[in-house]
């Protein structure tokens, strides 16, 4: 428990707006079999690019998740947010009304917000001129829409936060949820992300190298890139005593965090400041490197991510690591909600009793040095106890959470 | 939509019970704003000595601007200010950041270590920035055809990346995406990272920049009164914990005492703000009757003004604080920047006003989307010492007048 917090902390309810799947259980047997689902581009014209493919939600109905929020008037990010965390709380097995009367709110990640809207502006702008913007669109574009749109949905009345740290976002939410909770500032908080794929980020992540063709191949020789991707997510916390005496079905207990920055480079992660905020998060949770099982990975797929992020868990756990995977190798990246799906594989992991894989893995790069395990193919059944969730981002915002399996 | 089982939630805690938090210490203050730069100028122009909006005549980068009035940060000699290196792909949003921290660093007395943090206020990042970007993707053959250097800029915590480079600050590193609200959130987000002794210090701020994207956004939404000036600028605040600032002996400008959120439902604005600002003043051990002066932040938006003005007469009983300061008549509407400017604007007009320690100001905040909250900030005794800088930066400015 960290230093100044006060009580413990449950996660009780998962929700999942994804590729691999509408809901927790949907994205869990996804992640398990090991199945990537990206696919071609269809949320906008990539005919004229060299690499088509994403991890974008094709299967998603707003109208059926969502009582509240109008598809209509709401940003796509922010519907993935509020039906990710209606999900959540169907999950803890809370009653609406219950949870309106609490204290309650929301911390959602996002790296690019409502750009989806952004985009619709632009399209707007490039036919009709500024003075063409409808108003809507523009009422849609503040990125703080998605966790507006939660507590909207859900009627909470408490902290409704969106934090722009970029693709470590979700894990910058899910820290700032769990002090929250800890210090009793409130009775239940969502933590999550979302983001959408986006024409400007495929464009970006093409001239940065570091887009893949077709395939998200994290660890193996032959790596090339990410995938762009979207999605929601969102976990519920609460005390974690009050989460027993409730009889909630308890996923994880959240042990710690930290966040630093590397305030080196914009976009080349820093080894030596990704070993420190690992330190700092084992401090925070009060665990040692040895009693880590399990590193789900930030594992973006870029030669230059995967190489920096082995060499800082060498610094901080020797020649004999735990095994480390990417999600990302079946999802894509889905940017400010990369570490909330991490964090939701996480908690499926110590409560199913198994280890995510890395997808698309045919020969671990040799660089990468010995005794390096991504869980290749399939998940591995094991019963990891204390893990670890990477999420590393643009600017050099680093955020690593440590998450138990209930005791 | 609802399940079987209801809860056994903890009774809410009636406000008489909430417990006082720490407060912190603001020890430096800096702001950018079309006033100029530092905090005298934006209190001379608080007084009325300011400058004159723009009007809308102009353009922004071959874009025509909308008939609105427009209030922009004067030319400032950025290579001057911040040296040329690594200059060349920062946008503006970025760059007022780094002028407005440059101008607290300066301000600030002591050393920032490493152990220093930093939080950001946005709405949705430099939407100049982004939109270009995107469009980029439309006029461009092939549509790839975009800048790889620029991409950084798109992202909604370049600011806070680029802030952290230029101090080599390694701490906590956040950007807050909450519009009008993102003042109060960074407050509140950086008393939880120095109550869980994450960092020593915080460097606090927010930034919007004047684009033609966001005026034609302004003035396409309706969300300004129909005078309104659109704006920009940058504050910076540098917080801590108290008894440290005291221990070294570093003049506290004022002490925030607290930093209270919540969200309304649907037309229900004005009791959900009153209930923040009571149980803000609650936590910080005060009555109402203590308040002696409300530094606004709705001026001018439509409908959120008079909501912001009846949640406080309503908290005060309705009597009329004797200091009002409304920032957003000087700088125009600064939407992220808004909540820092609030800050840095009440405490140029206290030093200008010659206000006692101890004097007690509400900083509410609301946002359309229904996020509200409030700051309650207490005057100390350094105030009378809060001028700018006199070397570095401000100097500079001075020169490249």
């Amino acid at each position: 428990m960290s230093a100044a917090a006060g009580e413990r902390v449950a996660i009780t309810g998962l929700g999942a707006v994804s590729s691999a799947g509408l809901g927790a259980d949907a994205f869990t047997r996804t992640i398990r079999e090991g199945r990537s689902t990206t696919s071609p581009v269809r949320g906008f014209d990539a005919r004229a690019f060299p690499h088509r493919y994403a991890g974008e939600v094709h299967d998603y109905r707003p109208r059926d998740w969502l009582d509240r929020i109008n598809p209509d008037t709401w940003g796509r990010s922010s519907q993935f947010a509020a039906s990710a965390s209606r999900m959540a709380v169907q999950d803890a097995g809370l009653a609406d009304d219950a949870l309106a009367r609490a204290r309650a709110g929301s911390i959602m990640g996002t790296t690019s917000g409502e750009s989806a809207v952004t985009e619709r502006l632009v399209d707007e702008w490039h036919s009709g001129g500024l003075e063409s913007l409808t108003p809507r669109s523009v009422d849609a574009l503040p990125a703080g829409r998605i966790a507006a749109a939660v507590n909207t949905e859900l009627r909470l009345d408490g902290e409704a936060l969106t934090i722009a740290t970029a693709c470590s976002a979700s894990n910058y939410a899910l820290g700032y949820a769990y002090d929250l909770v800890a210090a009793g500032e409130a009775d239940y908080m969502l933590a999550g992300g979302a983001d959408s794929v986006n024409r400007w980020a495929h464009a970006g992540f093409y001239r940065l190298g570091a887009l893949a063709e077709e395939v998200c191949r994290p660890f193996d020789v032959d790596r090339t890139g990410i995938l762009t991707a979207e999605g929601g997510v969102a976990l519920l916390l609460e005390p974690y005593e009050r989460a027993v005496s409730r009889g909630a079905r308890i996923y994880a207990e959240v042990l710690g965090y930290s966040v630093n920055c590397d305030a080196e480079h914009m976009v080349h992660p820093e080894t030596s400041s990704i070993a420190a905020c690992m330190r700092a998060a084992h401090r925070n949770a009060q665990v040692t490197p040895e009693q880590i099982d399990y590193i789900c990975a930030h594992g973006t797929g870029t030669p230059t991510n995967d190489a920096t992020e082995v060499a800082a868990v060498r610094q901080v756990f020797g020649s004999q690591p735990p095994p480390i995977s990417s999600i990302k190798s079946m999802i894509g990246h889905t940017m400010g909600a990369a570490s909330g799906f991490g964090a939701l594989a996480c908690c499926k992991a110590l409560y199913e009793g198994f280890l995510p894989p890395t997808a698309n893995l045919a020969q671990v790069d040799p660089a990468l040095g010995p005794g390096v395990d991504p869980v290749p193919g399939r998940a591995r059944e094991a019963k990891p106890r204390v893990v670890e969730n990477h999420g590393f981002a643009f600017g050099g915002n680093n955020a690593i959470t440590i998450l138990g399996r209930p005791a | 939509m609802t399940t079987a089982t209801t809860p056994e939630t903890r009774e809410r805690p009636l406000d008489g019970t909430v417990p006082t938090v720490a407060p912190l210490a603001l020890t430096a203050a800096a702001a950018v704003t079309p006033a100029g730069l530092g905090l005298g100028a934006l209190g001379a122009a608080l007084d009325g000595n300011g400058p004159e909006a723009n009007r809308a005549t102009g353009e922004i980068d071959g874009e025509a601007l909308p008939p609105r009035p427009t209030r922009a940060v004067p030319d400032l000699d950025f290579a001057e200010l911040l040296g040329r290196k690594g200059l060349r792909n920062l946008d503006r949003t970025t760059r007022l950041a780094l002028v407005a921290c440059r101008l607290a660093v300066d301000a600030y007395p002591g050393r920032l270590g490493h152990d220093t943090g930093t939080v950001w206020g946005t709405t949705a990042g430099s939407v100049r920035s982004s939109s270009e970007y995107s469009r980029r993707t439309l006029t461009a053959d092939p549509p790839y055809l975009v800048n790889p250097s620029l991409f950084p800029n798109t992202v909604m915590n370049c600011a806070a990346g680029q802030v952290a480079i230029r101090h080599q600050l390694h701490g906590v590193n956040a950007t807050l995406a909450g519009g009008p609200l993102a003042g109060v959130q960074a407050v509140r987000y950086a008393r939880n990272a120095v109550r869980q002794v994450q960092v020593e210090r915080l460097l606090v701020g927010g930034v919007e920049e004047l684009s033609a994207q966001g005026c034609w956004g302004w003035h396409r939404s309706g969300g300004l009164r129909p005078h309104a000036a659109v704006g920009e600028g940058a504050a910076v605040l540098v917080l801590e914990q108290e008894e440290r600032a005291r221990r070294e002996g570093r003049p506290l400008l004022a002490r925030v005492l607290a930093a209270e959120v919540g969200f309304a439902a649907r037309g229900r604005l004005v009791p959900s703000l009153a209930a923040v600002v009571t149980r803000a003043l609650r936590r910080s051990g005060l009555s109402a009757a203590e308040v002696t002066t409300v530094s606004f932040g709705a001026t001018q938006r439509r409908g959120l003004d008079r909501a912001e003005e009846r949640a406080v007469r309503r908290v005060l009983a309705d009597r009329e604080p004797e200091r009002a300061v409304r920032v957003n008549t000087v700088v125009g509407e600064c939407s992220a920047a808004t909540g820092a400017l609030q800050l840095a604007a009440l405490l140029a007009d206290w030093r200008r006003a010659g206000a006692a320690a101890g004097e007690v100001a509400l900083v509410p905040a609301l946002s359309a989307d229904g996020s509200v909250g409030c700051l309650v900030v207490q005057a100390s005794e350094g105030l009378s010492q809060v001028g700018d800088p006199q070397t570095g930066a401000a100097s500079a400015a001075e020169r490249s007048r």
